[in-house]
């Protein structure tokens, strides 16, 4: 197509007809292979709504039965299944999800992308999300759901007899589910850094994107810490291994350890997101750019990394050294200061701007109010002595409740209020918007203000009834129909939501006059955006002249889809400019089967169903291996693309030049922070025990450990020397070298597993066996899992898709060795290594 | 003159502050936890105490030295002024050498708010 032509009418209305064609979704039963970016971000929001109304409705059974005092209306047994299942579901079903979900709908529009860079990620991501959710809260119709608490506490939770299979649904479920946010993670932040329009510096990048660069992140950091909690736990429900023991020498607060590790980032991590909304709404409704964008984005990265320094102050009372809660008191504070920045520049904002009075608006204000307070009682709970007072009362959910409401739900709001238009094309009703809010806002006050009373005067949470005579009773009156207000109030959204509308907003799609680029998306088509255009504002609607008029007519780059693609263009990171164009996959049933495979491994193993989870396993395994054989690394049919405006880009990258290396550098940290949290685990062991590791016996099977960490050593170097002879041109050396890594790969994983087998370690005896098996079993996995990848390239090589001028495959599992290679040293290195020296 | 794209201040070095920060505080946390849970006979705090002023002056050293030569690049921008609206990689540099300049000082902040406890608690209990 030449630039000529670019922009006549006939030419466009044949340009627009093959994008169409490309881009068009599947119909009738084929909608389950769907991997669109727009269809599955609707999906993933609806899910985490419809599991919203689930929690929701857990919450207002709880109010209905503390109503009154003495109330029998639930069963102290089910009383905990509810406020369990309440936690878990809004925290990990909910608003965890729904930031992915959202994310995955308008982040591409908004970076001038026509979808995110793994679209079938997306999808998996979203079938897992699914069937975790249905599992876990379906268990609660079968009275067997989790009642432990959202944090699920040792020892309580690990004893069988006491917590039932609930407790293994909750582990097992939400790893399941926690597998599906790292996804979204990768995703998110691979299409941030590097699937922005051409033009858009970083410095250019809407704060929304900014936003979830920062959160996917802190998914990375956070969210592995639980994984591994989840590990240990369940090897001691299922197996009996003694982790959280304390009679065979096992500690219940390592539990809390890594659970809060993950859990005070995950409040950051839920918060941000919804924030970021309205960080695009603030300026859209001031008619005018954001005041201190910088410090929005100062603000962003410094509550994130200060998060990672807060968890303690959730374990103030667990007799910790007072010097190490003043460690994490003291940071409480600091993280005040990043999260009250991105407040006042919201507030400047609308002061500088002309304020449009509306519904989202309206939410946003609301949300400023109730956060603020919110801040305010954390900067209480922050300092240890008011916390000794009131940890776990009802002050502590009060405050909770606003930090999370006003952070979250009526962000989330606003942002529903907003973005509908651009989901759907109708506009919600301002005046049913109006009343809801109203509702809600009132309803949320009389339900949480009376809460920090309550807690004064010494309510714990989660007894499911209390005596009459003790001064709670009016406090709890109020707060539940508080709670009943303000479900009317959201009933009020739900069905404006979802009633038939038949209005349209305006022609152009931006019906609130926002300047963003977004709302150039037309949601009409599945292709988004009509072409991918320059950025040369942070408000290109409102600065650049003619500039929607130039999309929409296809003025810019890829305006056409010639070759029968889906295509997006791939930018470099800090100045995006144009690198590579990228051919996005289309639909596929294989993201559903693995999800389903992986869905059943995870449950049958909640069952111990091993035989059924072994064969599970190997499915899911055949799946992916198919995806990735049939979906990636494919050869174009020509070195370069023409994009239009006179530029070529090539159509293979690969190495750190490849969006698929940094999708596996950025699994890899969050693999790495996963395999260090369970290394803490064993020096946090170290730290409370005299005899860990135990003297002499500590020193059997060091032979075979030394031996193991050579030969995976060697097996790395051999996939290391493999790239280098690929990159020269020797494809009978790369076999062999791929050959030689197999083999010592393979020896390397069962010298591992002899190290502690021949010094019959027994797991179930102590914490030391126990912890060593775990760190040797999480090794060998990880160390199999790239003998896989060495063999799949061996595949890859044979079919000559694995060449010297096509090599991703090498590069990525290259990268993958290095991780896992160092993994390995370390972890063996102090199996062997630091019983000698203690 | 024009500066290349993708030269300059980057995003590893803005995070820098901000992971020294972190680094700190694992010092702080981790020596203080080992030595209250290995010895908690131990009644005189001196010597760790004097070890967290001691990674403390150094941590805030570090982020001063990010400080002062990020000061200096912004200082000396090519064009002199103060916004960064533009799709310019010299806007760029800028704009992530201002946000780094404002990460040094939460950083500072971060860091000497640990170190307070330190200073006034003189005992694992």
């Amino acid at each position: 197509m030449s630039d000529i032509h670019q922009g006549q009418a006939h030419v466009q209305d044949a340009q627009t007809e093959r994008l169409r064609e490309v881009w068009k979704n599947p119909v009738g039963w084929r909608r389950f292979s769907e991997v669109n970016n727009s269809v599955i971000g609707h999906w993933y929001t609806a899910t985490a709504f419809a599991f919203l109304i689930f929690a929701g409705g857990l919450a207002l059974l709880m109010r209905a039965q503390l109503a009154v005092p003495d109330n029998d209306l639930v069963t102290a047994q089910l009383y905990n299944q509810l406020f369990t299942m309440h936690g878990t579901a809004m925290m990990f079903l909910f608003a965890v999800p729904v930031f992915e979900g959202v994310a995955i709908l308008i982040l591409p529009a908004m970076l001038g992308a026509r979808d995110l860079p793994f679209p079938r990620l997306s999808a998996f991501g979203y079938w897992s999300f699914l069937i975790g959710g249905v599992f876990v809260c379906g268990s609660i119709f079968f009275n067997a759901a989790p009642t432990g608490g959202w944090f699920m506490y040792p020892p309580l939770t690990t004893d069988t007899r006491q917590s039932g299979i609930g407790a293994d649904i909750w582990l097992l479920g939400l790893s399941f589910i926690e597998v599906s946010s790292i996804a979204a993670a990768v995703e998110l932040i691979v299409g941030v850094l590097k699937f922005r329009a051409p033009g858009m510096n970083i410095n250019l990048t809407p704060l929304y994107a900014w936003y979830v660069l920062v959160v996917a992140g802190m998914i990375l950091f956070a969210f592995p810490p639980l994984i591994v909690g989840d590990y240990l736990m369940e090897l001691q429900r299922a197996f009996d291994w003694p982790f959280f023991d304390p009679k065979r020498g096992g500690d219940p607060l390592l539990w809390q350890h890594l659970f809060w590790i993950f859990g005070h980032p995950e409040v950051y991590i839920i918060f941000l997101p919804s924030i970021a909304l309205l960080a695009m709404i603030v300026p859209t409704f001031a008619q005018r750019p954001i005041v201190g964008y910088s410090w929005i984005v100062l603000s962003a990265l410094g509550t994130g990394f200060l998060s990672f320094g807060l968890w303690v102050h959730h374990m103030f009372t667990t007799g910790l050294p007072s010097l190490s809660l003043g460690f994490f008191s003291a940071a409480s504070e600091a993280v005040a200061i990043p999260t009250g920045a991105q407040i006042f520049v919201f507030i400047a904002t609308l002061a500088l701007g002309k304020v449009v009075s509306s519904t989202p608006l309206l939410f946003a204000a609301g949300a400023l109010a109730i956060f603020v307070f919110g801040g305010l009682t954390g900067v209480m709970l922050a300092l240890a002595p008011f916390d000794f007072q009131a940890h776990d009362t009802y002050f502590v959910v009060a405050h909770l409740h606003y930090t999370l409401f006003g952070g979250m739900i009526f962000p989330l709001l606003a942002g529903v209020y907003y973005y509908y238009p651009f989901a759907t094309g109708q506009k919600l009703s301002d005046h049913a918007g109006r009343v809801a809010f109203w509702l809600m806002f009132v309803g949320f006050n009389a339900t949480f203000l009376p809460m920090h009373f309550t807690g004064l005067r010494g309510m714990p949470r989660r007894v499911f009834t209390y005596p009459a005579d003790v001064g709670w009773d009016w406090f709890n009156f109020i707060s539940s129909i508080g709670a009943f207000v303000f479900a009317v109030g959201f009933s009020v959204v739900l069905i404006d939501v979802l009633r038939p509308k038949k209005q349209r907003p305006d022609a152009d799609g931006n019906p609130w006059n926002a300047g963003t680029l977004e709302w150039l998306a037309q949601r009409d088509e599945s292709f988004g955006m009509r072409t991918i255009p320059i950025i040369r504002h942070r408000y290109p609607i409102w600065y650049q002249k003619n500039f929607v008029q130039d999309v929409r007519e296809g003025r810019f780059y890829l305006p056409d889809a010639e070759d029968g693609r889906r295509e997006s263009l791939v930018t470099s990171v800090l100045d995006a400019e144009p690198e590579q164009c990228a051919r996005i996959p289309g639909p596929t049933f294989l993201t559903l089967f693995a999800a389903i495979f992986l869905g059943a491994t995870f449950i049958f193993a909640t069952y111990h169903w091993w035989i059924s989870t072994l064969a599970s396993a190997f499915l899911t395994l055949a799946t992916v291996l198919s995806w990735l054989w049939t979906g990636t690394g494919e050869i174009p049919e020509k070195q370069f693309r023409d994009i239009g405006l006179q530029r070529r880009v090539p159509l293979y990258r690969s190495g750190p030049a490849s969006t698929g290396w940094w999708a596996m550098f950025i699994t890899m940290t969050g693999d790495l922070t996963a395999f260090l949290s369970l290394m803490f685990c064993y020096f946090f062991y170290w730290t409370i025990h005299t005899d860990f590791p135990p003297g002499a016996d500590g020193r059997n099977g060091t032979y075979w450990l030394a031996g193991s960490a050579c030969l995976v050593i060697l097996a790395w170097a051999s996939t290391l020397l493999a790239r280098r002879l690929n990159t020269a041109g020797y494809p009978a050396g790369v076999r062999s070298a791929l050959y030689a890594g197999v083999a010592l790969g393979i020896l390397g994983v069962l010298a591992m597993l002899a190290g502690p087998w021949f010094s019959k370690m027994d797991p179930t005896a102590n914490v030391y066996p126990a912890t060593v098996w775990a760190i040797v079993i999480w090794v060998a996995v990880h160390t199999s899992v790239g003998v896989i990848m060495q063999a799949y390239c061996i595949a890859r090589a044979y079919a000559g898709r694995l060449t010297a001028r096509y090599d991703m495959e090498i590069w990525n599992v290259t990268l993958y060795w290095h991780f896992a290679c160092f993994s390995a040293v370390v972890a063996l290195a102090t199996l062997v290594a630091f019983p000698n020296l203690t | 003159m024009t500066r290349e794209t993708e030269t300059g201040h980057n995003l590893w070095r803005m995070l820098a502050p901000l992971t020294i920060w972190a680094l700190h505080f694992l010092a702080c946390y981790v020596a203080a936890a080992i030595l209250c849970a290995k010895y908690p006979q131990i009644t005189d705090l001196a010597p760790l105490r004097h070890l967290i002023f001691l990674v403390t002056f150094l941590a805030v050293a570090a982020v001063a030295y990010i400080g002062f030569s990020t000061l200096r690049i912004w200082r000396h921008s090519l064009d002199g002024d103060l916004d960064y609206d533009h799709d310019t990689p010299e806007e760029r540099h800028r704009f992530l050498a201002h946000v780094t300049l404002m990460l040094c000082a939460l950083s500072v902040i971060g860091i000497l708010y640990v170190a307070i406890p330190a200073a006034i608690i003189g005992s694992c209990r």
